[in-house]
């Protein structure tokens, strides 16, 4: 009885869109492993300078390359370097280059997006055809290109990971954009005298927001993927600095004598990749139910 | 059809013209000429090299000049290796690559089609979650990880198979082209499943399995070729997919291949070797958008109307 209660005063509040899905998500265990997980890493390569056991570059050549053992957890590398150590200050880096480079496409491909849905006719076609045209392109060259004529650094990285990926947000954005201004309450809104600024602020960005939050959570990963792919192969994040994709890069060069220097950091990456995936599954569903599970 | 095939192709050039364009001015404002070295070379010898190479000639006339090479199908000399020509390099390469890429889509088209078609016939169940939690497993695995691991299990644990080179030994195609076809076996199993849930729902496979066909022929005969558009889409930006895919599995596995050209010249600073396979790589990728878009349309005759108009 009072259980019925409750939930009728729940229904006096009314619940918005956003407690609605937020509640819809909980429900979904798979995304809430994937935000533990994410969380915990996240908390851990914050914490990197004050919690790792050794200092970053600190060698102990006499040492060398040790299994995992009580002092060195996940072993020492072959300069005796702590392979903890090293992960954690890896997932700073990697981590960065996910969040800064998606916020990069997540600027223009929103913009892009929005312009192009909002003005519609030519601006949105010659707009639009422009990014197909890109996306025939093959990015990972253009990527390798670029590093190659601007030299290997951080920033680059950045830039070009970020303007590779920010087609298909302007892609959504667009269509968003464009299905909106059809709909009767952006007509009514007009009718009621609100200002361009006002139907944007109040109506546009709030629908549009659902799809690119579940976009952004579905970039990071492929960002942080492209930024591994370019450490790998040599061309992304340069020694003494590393990030998970190096770290994999120097363990393979070792893997036969010492596997453990492959298999940590590649067990950390997948895990990071599981659960942004996860909880971008996740997030699609209670945020747009609607939509089709594929 | 013929229309349609002729508008792509018309809409293919510019692309084209613009990616060639992009690359080419890129290379130009790279640092350093070609032939700086660690030895400083004497100014005449200097001047010898690029009067051979018409490097003093005015940028865009070098352009034009490289435009007309490659209608004829002469991506020019190499920078580092001077007695090797970029064409030479690239079919050396290409076949090598090609032929992965080959084995990789193979495995990944059987793999793929076959798991998310059981995926995708009895939904929420078991036979649905095991194959698609493997698939999520394939697109979260990246290749540089999981290449390595099948080398420390098939290759160096169990001794089962050889771990490196092409052709040397039998039975060493069969890691590199599993390790590119994973992700993309992920990716066709997904679409896959999200096709065939989609048109098993529909009116027409109801009428179908009212006319009392059997499950398999109604699979084979109505579900398949409705279901697998997703999974042809695909098939351009997978081209690409699999081409950078390629970089690391020929890196991981000592193939060789475009893909480790490729990488050779970027660490190398290969000028035109780069401005060559960059632009050869683009083509193809076009080319494969291409036959991706036509197939569609052979597919599902409804498209044409609607890409036409666009």
């Amino acid at each position: 009885m009072s259980e019925l209660i409750q939930e009728l005063q729940q229904y006096e509040k009314g619940r918005s869109l956003w407690q609605d899905a937020f509640r819809r998500l909980r429900k979904n265990k798979l995304a809430m492993f994937g935000m533990a997980v994410l969380s915990i890493i996240v908390v851990l390569a914050l914490l990197t300078p004050w919690i790792a056991p050794y200092s970053y570059e600190q060698q102990d050549l006499y040492l060398g390359a040790t299994p995992p053992s009580a002092e060195h957890w996940f072993g020492t590398d072959v300069f005796g370097r702590d392979q903890l150590t090293r992960m954690l200050y890896g997932s700073r880096i990697s981590l960065m280059v996910g969040l800064v480079a998606t916020s990069v496409a997540l600027l223009i491909g929103v913009l892009w997006g929005t312009i192009a849905g909002f003005f519609g006719g030519r601006v949105d076609a010659i707009m639009m055809r422009l990014v197909d045209i890109l996306y025939a392109l093959p990015f990972a060259i253009f990527i390798i290109l670029l590093t190659v004529v601007f030299g290997r650094s951080m920033l680059l990285l950045f830039l070009a990971i970020g303007a590779v990926e920010w087609l298909t947000m302007a892609r959504i954005v667009r269509g968003q954009v464009v299905s909106l201004r059809r709909q009767e309450f952006i007509e009514a809104a007009v009718a009621m005298g609100l200002t361009r600024w006002q139907i944007m602020q109040k109506h546009l960005i709030p629908n549009v927001l659902g799809p690119i939050i579940i976009y952004t959570t579905l970039t990071i990963p492929s960002v942080i993927l492209l930024e591994s792919f370019l450490s790998f192969l040599g061309l992304g994040i340069q020694p003494p600095q590393s990030s998970w994709g190096s770290l994999i890069k120097a363990g393979v060069e070792t893997m036969e004598e010492y596997p453990w220097l492959l298999i940590y950091p590649g067990i950390l990456l997948s895990l990071t990749l599981f659960s942004l995936n996860f909880l971008g599954d996740g997030l699609r569903d209670a945020l747009d139910p609607r939509a089709s599970q594929d | 059809m013929l229309r349609f095939i002729a508008q792509r192709l018309l809409t293919a050039i510019p692309v084209l013209f613009v990616v060639i364009l992009i690359t080419f001015t890129l290379i130009r404002l790279a640092p350093g000429g070609p032939f700086d070295q660690e030895r400083r070379v004497p100014q005449v010898v200097l001047e010898t090299l690029n009067k051979r190479y018409n490097l003093d000639d005015p940028v865009h006339v070098q352009f034009f000049n490289y435009l007309g090479n490659l209608l004829k199908g002469d991506f020019g000399p190499s920078f580092k290796y001077p007695t090797r020509t970029v064409t030479e390099m690239i079919s050396t390469g290409l076949p090598v690559t090609l032929e992965l890429g080959f084995y990789a889509l193979l495995f990944a088209m059987c793999i793929g089609i076959a798991s998310g078609v059981v995926a995708a016939l009895r939904p929420n169940s078991l036979q649905d979650y095991v194959p698609m939690s493997l698939a999520m497993a394939g697109i979260c695995l990246p290749s540089f990880v999981l290449g390595p691991l099948l080398i420390l299990i098939f290759g160096i644990g169990l001794n089962a198979l050889p771990i490196s080179g092409w052709n040397a030994t039998p039975g060493d195609k069969i890691l590199p082209a599993i390790t590119l076809g994973a992700a993309y076996a992920a990716y066709v199993a997904r679409l896959t499943r999200g096709g065939m849930l989609e048109v098993l729902s529909q009116d027409y496979i109801r009428t179908a399995r009212a006319k009392g066909l059997s499950p398999l022929r109604i699979l084979t005969h109505h579900a398949l070729r409705g279901g697998l558009a997703p999974v042809v889409s695909f098939a351009g930006p997978a081209a690409a997919m699999l081409l950078s895919g390629s970089f690391v599995v020929e890196t991981v596995f000592q193939v060789p291949g475009l893909g480790r050209f490729y990488l050779q010249a970027a660490f190398n600073r290969d000028y035109t070797m780069i401005l060559g396979t960059t632009i050869f790589f683009a083509t193809l990728i076009i080319i494969f958008n291409l036959l991706a878009d036509i197939l569609l349309v052979w597919l599902n005759p409804k498209l044409r109307e609607n890409m036409l108009k666009s």
